[in-house]
């Protein structure tokens, strides 16, 4: 047992450092990216951190009375560093706020809020069940996602993004959504969307 | 005006010192939030509420929001952020600011802006037009810059393609297209007023007024008079050009069904140009236009636009006394063009898949121009009707997640050369996130002007002695005059490498064939004349050149630009033929042009912008003597200054400086006593908005 969580981690620590050479490397890219992040999605990405505000998730979503709120990107990540720019430095009745890039269902029981890009719409049915029952704020721009039992799906309203919410769903993994973000918002349920 | 040296240099010299004191105290602060695209920052976005964030804009109404790094072709654009920056008080000003284009103020009023050269007198080779509607005149293919204006603060953009356009947008988007975009009403809302002087600006006043009739119908209406002074010849005197113009004009948008988009929109304007003894030449004329967009389901989406437009110029000529028994003489006449045009014009975008995009449309105008007979110059027929039908088709299709292929044609029919095809081949590479790399082959033509057609212009002699003949005419057009036609090769790249920075490269070779050509008559014994000249189509010739921009936000209060041309031209005549300029006639351009921008907010709410360009010499033709002779425009080095203080959200004072570096300096026109000369401009301006 012993031998074995220290193989693991250095393993993670290898990893670790692959991921700054590869960071690193692709520095100049990934800046590049903060500016070629479309309006669209530097609206979504304000909308994610505004969610953490929105939404009240039950005792057990966190470990610590600080412990982070947890944004988990899914699949291709479209708002580059530009999320990160939207939720450095905030607190949200004093938990800070994070952002992860995660690929595989590895890293989704650790967020609080989990948006799935476009790039894992083939997917969405297997993470979705992955999620059920866990207090995970589920966000997507997939056309199906709120029929799929998805929580959130940002829709193109003439060029603007609106919401749909299935707040059923949100209620049954013991969300509470607030009422100033379900008054603009269409409410839906599984079943009629 | 008059402008004395002296007093002007001192003037500047009182009016500069504390914009310099204030640029050198000032001690720059980063504004937060401040970037490249401000309204869109992070910190800009948060402070909305859901509702607010629910109304946002993201994507371009235009069905194809292209990003600029994925634009196949030579395309810069000017923002509104960047024209108010600049301290432009006139479209021809404000396209200073793109690199890709050459730009020469002749006198107050008077414009020769070509892109990829060949910007003689009366250039012909771009394509102009506001919110949709052609400006570009049938009477000679250029355009009346003197007349196209519009209040700065409500352009959105100017977006300015140079190299061939004419798959898309038809005839004379030869050497380039410009497309000028005026905000939607909703983005002007409420009350706008300024009001300026200055020594050439000698005063301007601009108000605008936007409301909302009912939810998703908003509309605008503006109104602005300009009043600028003459310019100076070479020696400082004065000369009597000065230019007054009024304009009005309004703005209505419904998107109330957003399925459904409607804007009706028009504008009115009226001005004189002062000729000194001779009087003013008068300049009126106005549009109407219709828009609407339907989107049909998602990925379809049909636009219909139509247009009326009317330019007419009256100007004045001195009369030419007879000279018995020989010539003549000439009465005092104006000589006046009217010019109407309708226009109707269907598009159809549509998705095929998520790989393949079609764009289809087709299109008629009419024009009816009416050019009185001025004895001296004339147009036969003095009054012309043409029809001009034409239809065009464009797929784009992704080859490979990073390769995608653009493929078009236009093919329209004009009553002077029958049927004419633009067709164009566009491939484009992104090799990896940030850049991108660009190659295209197309076809454009110029179709016939009046001027290359219909054009005498009279001798009055008469009375030859037997068996001696006088010409009739000087200079005349050609029935057998044909389309001038272009192959344009490009290629070019763009890249983003690190945040802040972006940088554009193209190169171009362009084959002529069928230029302009002016051939004059042989002489015989009894007619020992070369009149008349008259136009044929036997130029031809090849240019090349690299355009290079790039813009660097330094810092965030800091935003620098280089921009860069180079343009070589070779003209000849076809082997066996003549022209009587020996090939100088159809070019004046400079053979380099560099420019250097800075945009600096020393404070949150002052702003300081610097404007330096460099415009290499040029060699004009069409000299008062006419024939091959050709003159040369030095090259000149010129600086623009602005400095703007916001003093709350609701005013904002501001200094221009417009050509600080010389008292006067010339841009353009064979060299000789008559050439005018642009003069040091300074104006102070308050902005007040409610």
């Amino acid at each position: 047992m012993h031998a074995f969580t220290n193989r693991s981690s250095k393993l993670s620590r290898c990893k670790r450092l692959l991921l700054i050479v590869l960071v690193s490397a692709c520095a100049g890219l990934k800046a590049a990216e903060s500016v070629s992040t479309t309006p669209e999605y530097r609206v979504k990405a304000v909308f994610l951190f505004n969610f953490t505000q929105f939404v009240e998730w039950p005792a057990r979503a966190f470990s610590e009375p600080d412990s982070p709120i947890i944004i988990g990107i899914l699949g291709e990540d479209p708002f580059g560093d530009f999320i990160d720019q939207v939720v450095q430095g905030e607190r949200v009745n004093s938990r800070p706020v994070r952002v992860r890039r995660i690929s595989g269902t590895e890293g989704i029981a650790a967020c609080n809020i989990l948006f799935v890009s476009k790039s894992e719409s083939g997917n969405i049915r297997k993470t979705l069940a992955e999620v059920r029952g866990r207090p995970i704020l589920t966000v997507s721009d997939a056309s199906e996602f709120t029929r799929d039992g998805g929580i959130i799906r940002f829709f193109d309203d003439d060029h603007r993004v609106r919401l749909v919410i299935n707040n059923e769903a949100a209620i049954s993994d013991g969300l509470k959504i607030s009422s100033k973000l379900l008054r603009p918002s269409r409410i839906t349920t599984a079943s009629e969307d | 005006m008059g402008t004395h040296p002296e007093s002007s240099a001192d003037k500047l010299r009182v009016l500069l010192a504390p914009t310099l004191l204030i640029a050198v105290l000032g001690l720059p602060v980063p504004i937060e939030g401040q970037s490249a695209d401000a309204g869109q920052t992070a910190v800009a976005l948060k402070q909305l509420s859901v509702e607010e964030l629910m109304n946002i804009e993201v994507t371009s109404v235009s069905m194809e929001p292209e990003k600029l790094l994925d634009a196949a072709s030579a395309i810069q654009v000017v923002t509104n952020d960047e024209i108010v920056r600049s301290g432009s008080t006139s479209i021809p000003e404000a396209l200073r600011l793109a690199d890709n284009l050459e730009v020469a103020q002749q006198n107050s009023h008077d414009w020769a802006i070509s892109a990829r050269g060949f910007n003689a007198n009366l250039a012909n080779k771009l394509l102009v037009l506001i919110d949709g509607r052609a400006v570009y005149s049938p009477l000679y293919g250029g355009v009346e810059w003197n007349v196209q204006d519009y209040p700065m603060v409500d352009i959105q953009q100017i977006e300015v393609i140079s190299g061939p356009g004419g798959t898309l947008w038809g005839a004379n988007a030869v050497n380039g297209v410009i497309n000028i975009t005026t905000k939607a009403a909703k983005d002007t809302q409420g009350l706008y007023v300024e009001t300026g002087v200055g020594n050439e600006l000698e005063n301007f006043s601009t108000i605008r007024f936007g409301g909302t009739v009912a939810p998703g119908i908003c509309y605008r209406v503006y109104g602005e008079y300009t009043d600028r002074g003459g310019e100076v010849l070479a020696d400082g005197s004065s000369v009597s050009d000065s230019t007054r113009m009024g304009r009005m004009g309004f703005r209505i948008d419904s998107d109330s069904d957003p399925a459904t988009k409607l804007t009706l929109q028009g504008d009115l304007y009226s001005g004189l140009e002062n000729l000194g003894t001779l009087g003013n030449t008068g300049l009126n004329g106005g549009n109407v236009l219709g828009r609407l967009t339907h989107t049909i389901s998602s990925g379809v989406e049909i636009s219909a636009q139509t247009y009326f437009d009317r330019t007419h110029i009256s100007q004045p000529f001195a009369a030419s006394p007879p000279a018995p028994p020989y010539f003549t003489g000439f009465p005092a006449a104006p000589l006046t063009d009217n010019l109407d045009t309708y226009d109707m014009d269907v598009q159809l975008h549509a998705d095929l898949s998520e790989r393949n995009k079609l764009v289809c449309g087709l299109e008629y105008r009419f024009t009816q121009e009416y050019d009185r007979d001025l004895s001296v110059v004339r147009f036969v027929p003095e009054s012309l009707d043409q029809n001009l039908y034409s239809g065009f088709v464009q797929d784009d299709v992704k080859l490979s997640k990073d390769v995608s292929l653009t493929l078009g044609t236009k093919i329209e029919h004009n009553d002077y050369t029958g049927i004419e095809a633009e067709p164009s081949i566009r491939l484009r590479w992104n090799p990896a996130a940030g850049q991108m790399l660009w190659g295209a082959v197309s076809r454009a033509v110029r179709t016939p002007s009046r001027y290359d057609r219909d054009l005498e212009v009279v001798s009055g002699l008469v009375n030859a002695p037997s068996p001696y003949k006088f010409p009739t005419d000087f200079l005349d057009g050609s029935s057998s005059f044909e389309s001038e036609d272009v192959i344009c090769y490009e290629l070019g790249y763009r890249t983003e490498p690190v945040a802040g920075l972006t940088g554009s490269v193209a190169i171009f070779y362009n084959v002529y064939s069928n230029l302009r050509s002016t051939t004059a008559t042989t002489p015989t014994t009894y007619y020992p004349y070369p009149y008349p000249v008259y136009f044929q189509n036997n130029l031809y010739g090849e240019t090349h050149g690299l355009e290079v921009s790039t813009t660097y936000q330094v810092l965030d209060w800091w935003r620098m630009h280089v921009g860069y041309d180079l343009l070589a031209e070779t003209i000849r005549i076809e082997e066996g033929q003549t022209d009587a300029t020996a090939a100088t006639n159809e070019t004046a351009d400079p053979r380099n042009q560099a420019f250097l921008r800075s945009s600096m907010d020393l404070r949150p709410n002052l702003h300081f912008d610097l404007d330096l360009r460099w415009i290499g010499s040029l060699s004009i033709g069409n000299g008062p003597t006419g024939g091959p002779a050709t003159g040369e425009v030095p090259s000149y080095t010129e600086l623009n200054a602005r400095l703007a203080w916001e003093i709350n959200s609701k005013i904002e004072l501001s200094v221009v400086g417009e050509n600080l570096l010389h008292d006067h300096h010339p841009e353009y026109g064979f060299p000789g006593a008559g050439r005018e000369e642009i003069s040091r401009s300074i104006y102070g301006k308050v902005a007040w908005r409610y």
